[in-house]
């Protein structure tokens, strides 16, 4: 046990100098743990030796894909289901329209432009397809526009993309035999089930120090997740898919929550953004750093035909349409999942995977830095005579807005 | 320069505790109106149901400190206006002295290592460059 100690504290030190940096720079903890991954193979690899990290070790392969799964399922669990349905039409046009122009736009650009085979350059496609929730959401918290109907109907719209990004995923590599037939008839029987029999579940069992919740989902999760490597699809896919249809019961218990969060991303998912990070090669990104920045542009590119003049039709001012275009070009977690999916299921190779990951990366900042600095619909800010104070916040943050 | 507005970033230490009381006794002086303003970190990534309950959690915490500061205002005869928001303190309060034409902004210093800011950066330090209104650095004493 003396080496896997050794190495848990390796990589939880890791985790904390990347929640250090990610403090000091005031970016994405995941951003900043995928860097702290890639620099450390690096130059651990140059110094020690690579198998230092262990990545490969299966303890280490198991937290990191449960961070995936569990990462995915609190996405999926954020959903707003109101929102989702006074206005579907919208969210559910934009947000497919968001994953198709890229996933399509960038397959066709890996393929002929960068000469990738075609399921390499479908992964490409998938993993650039995505719309990153966690960093539209606190870039709207900031400006308080996460409280607005725009700011509403551009999140719901960020869970239909990933939705599109994870159904993808999960299908689109599958063998489509019995097996996936089999993966795909439980899947939609749990979800189907789970939102009647959860809450009566926990209802009647819970609430207990014991934590039977955690373990009831934990259950749910890893069955479904293992269904889904036998039929050699995705684990990520069933465990989204829980997460919405959990997301106005389960996914409204703050405490719940709260304990899920903190076993998440205290413990796992370090592990699995590490990971992720170890597998890039810098000499490969050195080597072909146009092959990056194509697919990064190539990604701005499609989103924005795609989504300008569908925020357009749906009536949103050029402001709004231009700053809802950047926001729905970000990417980050589920860009990563795909892009380490295509690795470990050798449909890319180390090098693919480096740039699809650096274009990911630079998806994560780039968007929201031309937004912000420009694009800012200022006009739907709460103005400044409310207590939420040039639209930091929701109404109720602001309690003390008395004369004394 | 007389102050009419003055913005205080408040986050319950004790240096800041200093420095509103440094803004109340400047106010009272230059008959000036006095804010307060307490950020709140969201959880990172954010999430909405827990950016809520970290939203009326801090919004519970700094209601009893408010109170508080409220009395003293009283007794100075300043009028005071208190507000929890959530995000970067920097950003936030920056924002709220913006918003409210605060012409002075009034923020404690915690006289931290140099390791310290180093790592984590200084509140103070990135008001002081950032803000378009004049800046008052107060040492807890």
């Amino acid at each position: 046990m003396t080496e896997v100690w050794l190495r848990a504290a390796l990589w939880l030190g890791l985790a904390l100098a990347a929640t250090l940096l990610s403090i000091r720079l005031r970016v994405a903890t995941a951003l900043s743990e995928i860097v702290v991954g890639t620099v450390a193979q690096l130059l651990i690899g140059m110094t020690v030796g690579s198998g230092l990290l262990g990545t490969g070790e299966g303890w280490i392969t198991f937290l990191s894909a449960t961070g995936a799964v569990l990462l995915t399922f609190l996405a999926g669990a954020e959903l707003d289901p109101v929102v989702l349905r006074s206005k579907w039409r919208e969210t559910g046009v934009i947000g497919l329209v968001s994953f198709a122009a890229p996933f399509l736009g960038c397959a066709a650009f890996a393929r002929f432009a960068l000469g990738w085979t075609p399921q390499a350059s479908w992964l490409a496609g998938v993993a650039l397809s995505t719309t990153s929730v966690a960093v539209v959401y606190a870039v709207m918290l900031e400006l308080g526009l996460n409280s607005t109907g725009f700011g509403k109907a551009v999140l719901g719209a960020c869970f239909v993309t990933d939705l599109g990004t994870v159904i993808a995923l999960g299908l689109l590599f599958a063998p489509f035999t019995a097996r996936t037939a089999i993966f795909a008839g439980v899947t939609l029987v749990v979800v189907a089930v789970l939102p009647w029999a959860a809450p009566r579940f926990f209802r009647a069992y819970g609430g207990r120090p014991s934590e039977l919740e955690a373990k009831f989902l934990l259950l749910v999760l890893f069955a479904l997740g293992g269904l889904a490597a036998w039929a050699e699809s995705e684990a990520v896919l069933p465990a989204y898919l829980i997460g919405m249809v959990l997301a106005g019961t389960v996914g409204k218990d703050h405490a719940l929550v709260r304990r899920l969060r903190t076993v998440t991303f205290g413990l796992l998912t370090p592990f699995y953004f590490i990971r992720a990070g170890s597998f890039v090669s810098v000499p490969a990104l050195v080597a072909a750093p146009t092959a990056v920045g194509g697919l990064l542009v190539a990604k701005l590119l499609t989103k924005t035909i795609g989504l300008w003049p569908v925020t357009r039709l749906f009536r949103y001012p050029k402001t709004e349409a231009a700053y809802a275009t950047l926001l729905m070009s970000t990417g980050l977690t589920f860009g990563s999942i795909s892009a380490l999916f295509g690795l470990t299921h050798r449909i890319i190779d180390q090098a693919q995977y480096s740039y699809v990951m650096a274009a990911v990366i630079g998806s994560a900042v780039v968007p929201t830095l031309v937004a912000n600095a420009f694009f800012v619909p200022r006009y739907l800010l709460p103005k400044a005579q409310t207590p939420a104070l040039a639209g930091s916040l929701p109404q109720p943050v602001a309690a003390g807005d008395r004369e004394g | 320069m007389i102050p009419t507005h003055i913005l205080v970033g408040h986050d319950g230490s004790r240096d800041a505790e200093t420095a509103f009381g440094d803004a109340l006794d400047l106010a009272a002086l230059a008959r000036a109106r006095l804010s307060v303003v307490a950020v709140a970190s969201p959880p990172e990534p954010p999430a909405e149901v827990e950016t809520q309950a970290a939203i009326d959690l801090a919004t519970s915490h700094y209601e009893r400190l408010f109170e508080t500061l409220r009395r003293r205002a009283q007794e100075h005869h300043v009028p005071l206006q208190t507000y929890v928001l959530i995000g970067h303190p920097v950003d936030q309060i920056l924002k709220a002295a913006a918003a409210h034409a605060a012409d002075l902004i009034v923020v404690g210093h915690r006289g931290r290592s140099a390791i310290r800011e180093w790592v984590s950066g200084s509140t103070s330090r990135r008001i002081v460059t950032h803000a378009t209104c004049p800046v008052l650095v107060v040492r807890a004493r």
